[in-house]
């Protein structure tokens, strides 16, 4: 009896493992290399202070069977997340549905993603499209900046979009720029400034607070620091003194910083209890669970990354604003570019900076504040108003 | 436990509470200060006190359980989907949907504790296995059903995340809660005071009544328990689920009282920490909620240097770095745990199971 | 049934396989009830394995990334086993690895640094990773310590050594040793130098040299607890430590000794895996393994070559999940859920031998011995 049990369960070991050696080895990419058209060093998009269309419609999971990518008229495009989630209602969730765009559009025949779970795993996730012959590949987040970066030299008729991969040639990287590589990138700590800005205008406690990922992280440290360069420069103006505490969830590992919203929670709630009457969440789920618990005491909040009066709707009626890093129409546009053969040369692809509608508080800014947002967003663009932080916060 | 102990506690938190006055006086009043880490201590103290009084009761009765992480876990996930199934489809009210949402917890919980109690009792798995068992199904399971039912193909909502109910809204304390500035403190929310009354209720049950004793009988010596007629195994199961209920109430803190979301992993090791807190107390709940309280009061300290990070003295220049405030609870309850203050004597059935 | 006129190599063979039979059925059934969980929301279990299976397996590159995968793990699992073995549950197993991997990256990149000059690989290699491994030893020699002379538990002293650790690479790789150069953003080290780096096995596959450590190394571990005095010792303190007092052994010391090796072995995961993978450390990096290995080490039942199975399964499992989710869009939380159910069925084997009928004797493991003190 017990030698049947043992015979039947290698039997169906061996079955599961045959049937793998039976699916479709993976093929090599054969795709009629695309020209791109010679433009000058740094393509610059469009600012807007009241970004992209509202997008209802969450984040979805693709469906149907995937076609043959290798095939040159199927223009398919992969998008590999950094350790975290696709459904973190700022960053990955956005320009996920920039990708998702560029299928609505007709532009992409097939979309897909992959989250990474380890950081071992940079590599391979995106070596999975490439390998299936996807035609392009959207990477988000600096973590992915070298396996990107390799990636789009051991893959050349592969195009490559990093979000958040600032680039240059060094010694690390030595034949940057790339032609099939365009790095996003994006002014956090003018968004942050805005906002910032907005707030020490709004606020009648003029405390502010800012609950954010870890400070290792460049884009979270622009934001957090533009908020404060924000807040001082409306302070210089007006001749008013606001306290601004920005507190980062430094004390974590990776994994755990920007996935904390009961820090975030607890951090937002120390803040109001000293007076703060506008909370800035900037720090994916972490910052979510800051705005969260500031909109349940009933203070101003201010989003991040997209204008999440629209992804956190238990917040909505306290959402002042979002400090925008608009992902979904970048992306959209880079995927549009590469499809008709004008794939952005020169290796960087600038975002545009931006602050999100008042929606629902449009009552409490008044006439000169909006105008003054506007004015610091056209200054802030052009160049004449400058926030001065560092891109990166200084080595201690 | 002593009161060398509860001492060191006390003096402790006094430290940790007059740093940040000592440092941030002179841009905030003391007595604010003073109130604003009150609260912040009392909040992050209720889940870990919670976790801690169901391990008391899962060990009291010598069931040794590490699986309190997971189940605080599923019971936040489950219990945040009950709340918003009830809002969204069923149309309730939102108190009524918040309040089928704790109790959704709660049974979360214990059935999560059922398991573990046949694991451990009757099929005699080894008690940490089981535990580790929990946690990782209780991953799995709620990570897995999250993005299925809001993000996936078959999602239930079509897609987005539904509308949640809130939170559960702060009782007003009359009269204590309107004392200007500190009287922040005696507004607070259902499970909050739920966990003070619990630690209470836990002690007078396990010290005071004939119950309590026979639980502690059974956690201590179930041979001789089991010779003066006392049911071991139907008091071991009775103990883990009702410690299964306490940590479903304590997963119900996060996504019912803290905020109105569910994250994966949202967690975070609390479980284990309440673990520590459990045995940092000498299993006795005072105990337990006095170190939740340093736990909470670290954390407080963390958050408030940083708040006030511009006006540390130079000479002190190293509270401005939160790794090494944040190292402060740890190094306290390794110290605790050599003995220096006072022994630690867990029951001395605790995790062997019991043969007839 | 077992018959006295069997030839002896069958006997042998039983022996060998039997043990086997209750884990191999617990996966099956684990893979059939997760299969029945994928249906349940719409999915196709039959197209999410051969995903799984295909990811895993199915061409060179996925075998060399489920090595790659596999070597932390088993290096991580009999780290734990040898704990368990000892009679003690260390859970600290990430903050050892944690430490050996920073202790091997500050060898790596640091040390020709101080010395002025290149130092030959031969020589670089064994003391990036042998500090590493003292590193790891040293964390848990702590905890170990503190249980045998204070008897305080080690659950809880591991769980905050983890704590302090992460706390103490923090600051390390935001501070000290981040890598200086001004384009780089992220807390990490600077690169190791080349003669610190052990080379990969192919040309072109991530698989690297430390694999086959991992496997040399659960050899050297089996023989350790199994042919020498020490190893006895450690087993008998495991088992009984009032036995093991009572037959002369320093129970104290064999405590400690214990947990520096678990110790080393979890710090041996981290040095391998800046030395051989990353070829630094990252703030970030190895996130978890200490955790996946307690479950490797019951899954293997605290035998070396049972960890190795279960570290290969395991990895198996999380390499090929990505493409399961690549293929057929279900996310990869499904795999924790399959994990938990196999490691279920494995601890809870009374459950498999009623739903089989089998009667197979094993050797009960003994892991938890209540809080102690």
């Amino acid at each position: 009896m017990k030698k049947l049990y043992l015979v039947t369960a290698l039997m169906i070991v061996a079955s599961i493992i045959l049937t793998a050696c039976g699916a479709p080895a993976t093929t090599a990419p054969t795709q009629a290399p695309v020209t791109s058209a010679p433009t000058e060093a740094m393509t610059e998009a469009p600012t807007a202070a009241a970004t992209e269309a509202p997008t209802q419609a969450a984040t979805q999971a693709p469906s149907g069977q995937a076609p043959d990518c290798t095939k040159p008229d199927v223009f398919c495009v992969g998008f590999v997340t950094d350790v975290g989630k696709i459904d973190d209602k700022s960053f990955n969730q956005t320009a996920w549905e920039g990708v998702q765009k560029a299928q609505s559009d007709g532009v992409a025949n097939w979309v897909q993603y992959i989250e990474t779970t380890d950081s071992k795993d940079y590599d391979k996730n995106i070596a999975t499209f490439a390998d299936a012959g996807y035609d392009m590949v959207v990477t988000w987040g600096f973590a992915l900046t070298d396996a990107t970066y390799n990636a789009a030299k051991q893959y050349p008729n592969t195009f490559f979009v990093g979000g958040d991969q600032f680039l240059s040639k060094d010694d690390n990287h030595p034949d940057w720029p790339l032609a099939n590589l365009v790095g996003v990138v994006y002014n956090e700590d003018q968004s942050g400034f805005l906002v910032g800005a907005l707030a020490a205008m709004v606020s009648k406690s003029h405390k502010l607070g800012a609950v954010c990922g870890t400070d290792a992280v460049p884009p979270v440290w622009r934001y957090g620091e533009g908020y404060k360069a924000g807040a001082a420069y409306e302070d210089a103006k007006n001749s008013t003194k606001t306290e601004v505490t920005v507190v980062y969830h430094s004390d974590v590992g990776f994994d755990k910083t920007f996935t904390d919203p009961t820090w975030g929670a607890d951090t937002a709630n120390s803040m109001i209890d000293k007076g703060a009457d506008a909370i800035f969440g900037c720090g994916g789920k972490t910052g979510n669970g800051a705005v969260d618990a500031a909109a349940q005491r009933k203070v101003y909040a201010i989003g991040v990354d997209t204008d999440q009066y629209f992804t956190l709707p238990e917040a909505a009626s306290q959402m002042l604003s979002s400090a925008m890093k608009p992902e979904t129409q970048p992306v959209a546009d880079i995927i549009k570019l590469a499809k008709d053969g004008k794939f952005p040369t020169g290796g960087l692809y600038a975002g545009p900076s931006g602050y999100a509608p008042y929606h629902d508080l449009a009552s409490a800014v008044p006439a000169n504040v909006d105008a003054e947002m506007q004015a610091l967003l056209a200054g802030l663009t052009d160049g004449s108003i400058k926030t001065n932080v560092p891109p990166v916060k200084p080595a201690q | 436990m002593d009161w060398r102990r509860f001492a060191v506690i006390a003096l402790i938190i006094a430290i940790m509470f007059g740093t940040v006055v000592l440092v941030g006086f002179s841009q905030s009043s003391p007595l604010l200060i003073v109130t604003s880490m009150l609260a912040t201590t009392i909040a992050v103290a209720t889940p870990l006190t919670l976790g801690a009084l169901s391990g008391i009761y899962c060990e009291r009765s010598g069931v040794v359980n590490i699986g309190i992480e997971g189940m605080m876990l599923g019971a936040a996930f489950f219990g945040w989907l009950a709340s918003i199934y009830m809002n969204t489809v069923f149309h309730m009210p939102g108190m009524l949907s918040l309040f089928i949402g704790v109790l959704a917890a709660i049974l979360t919980g214990g059935l999560f504790a059922l398991l573990h109690a046949m694991l451990s009792i009757t099929f005699k798995v080894d008690q940490i296995i089981g535990g580790t068992v929990i946690n990782i199904l209780a991953v799995g399971i709620t990570g897995f059903l999250n993005r299925q039912m809001f993000f996936g193909k078959g999602s239930v909502f079509g897609g987005q995340v539904p509308h949640s109910p809130g939170i559960l809204p702060r009782i007003h304390i009359p009269f204590l809660a309107d004392i200007p500035t500190f009287g922040r403190i005696f507004e607070q929310q259902p499970i909050t005071i739920a966990a003070l009354i619990l630690v209470i209720v836990t002690h007078y049950v396990l010290f005071n009544t004939r119950w309590g004793l026979r639980t502690r009988a059974v956690g201590e010596h179930p041979r001789a328990a089991d010779t003066v007629g006392i049911n071991v195994i139907r008091m071991r199961y009775i103990n883990v689920i009702i410690g299964g209920f306490l940590a479903g109430l304590g997963g119900a803190y996060f996504t019912l009282e803290s905020i109105s979301s569910f994250e994966p992993l949202m967690t975070n090791g609390r479980g284990f920490i309440a673990l520590a807190a459990m045995i940092f107390g000498n299993w006795t709940p005072f105990g337990a909620w006095a170190a939740a309280l340093v736990f909470g009061a670290a954390q407080a300290l963390q958050i408030n240097l940083q708040f006030f990070r511009t006006l540390i003295p130079p000479q002190w220049s190293f509270l401005q770095n939160s790794y090494v405030v944040g190292l402060a609870p740890y190094i306290l309850t390794m110290l605790i745990l050599t003995g220096l203050i006072g022994k630690t004597i867990p029951p001395a059935a605790d995790g062997k199971p019991y043969e007839k | 049934m077992q018959s006295s006129n069997e030839p002896g190599f069958i006997k042998n063979l039983r022996q060998w396989l039997e043990p086997l039979i209750v884990p191999l059925l617990a996966i099956i059934t684990a893979v059939i009830l997760g299969g029945l969980i994928i249906k349940s929301v719409g999915g196709d279990p039959f197209a999410a394995y051969r995903g799984l299976v295909q990811g895993a397996f199915g061409s060179k590159k996925a075998l060399s990334e489920t090595a790659v995968w596999a070597t932390p793990y088993i290096f991580a699992g009999l780290a734990v086993a040898f704990a368990f073995k000892g009679g003690l549950f260390n859970i600290g197993a990430e903050g050892q690895l944690a430490f050996g991997a920073v202790a091997a990256a500050l060898i790596g990149y640091a040390l020709p640094k101080w010395l002025g000059h290149d130092i030959p690989a031969f020589i670089h290699i064994p003391l990036a990773v042998g500090l590493g491994m003292l590193a790891g030893g040293l964390w848990a020699a702590i905890p170990g310590a503190l249980k045998a002379y204070t008897g305080g538990h080690e659950v809880i002293n591991t769980i905050m050594m983890n704590y302090i650790a992460l706390n103490i690479t923090s600051f390390l790789l935001n501070g000290p040793m981040k890598d200086p150069n001004p384009l780089n953003v992220v807390a990490r080290t600077p690169a190791i130098a080349k003669s610190a780096r052990i080379a990969p096995i192919f040309d072109g596959l991530r698989v690297h040299w430390g694999f086959v450590l991992a496997l040399l190394v659960a050899l050297l571990i089996w023989w350790i607890l199994q042919k020498t005095t020490l190893g006895f010792e450690i087993r008998t303190v495991g088992s009984n430590p009032d036995a093991a007092k009572y037959a002369g052994i320093n129970v104290q010391r064999t405590i400690i000794i214990s947990m520096a090796i678990s110790g080393m072995l979890a710090g041996l995961a981290g040095a391998i895996e800046v030395t051989a993978l990353n070829y630094r450390h990252e703030l970030g990096f190895a996130v978890g393994y200490g955790f996946d290995a307690i479950a490797i080490a019951l899954l293997g039942k605290t035998n070396p070559f049972g960890v190795v199975l279960a570290a290969i399964l395991f990895g198996a499992m999380r390499n090929g999940g990505t493409r399961m989710q690549f293929l057929t869009q279900i996310p990869v939380d499904i795999i924790s859920v399959i994990q938990a159910l196999i490691l279920l069925f494995v601890a809870a084997d009374a459950i498999i031998r009623f739903i089989y009928r089998i009667r197979v004797r094993e050797e009960r493991v003994v892991l938890t011995r209540g809080w102690g003190g």
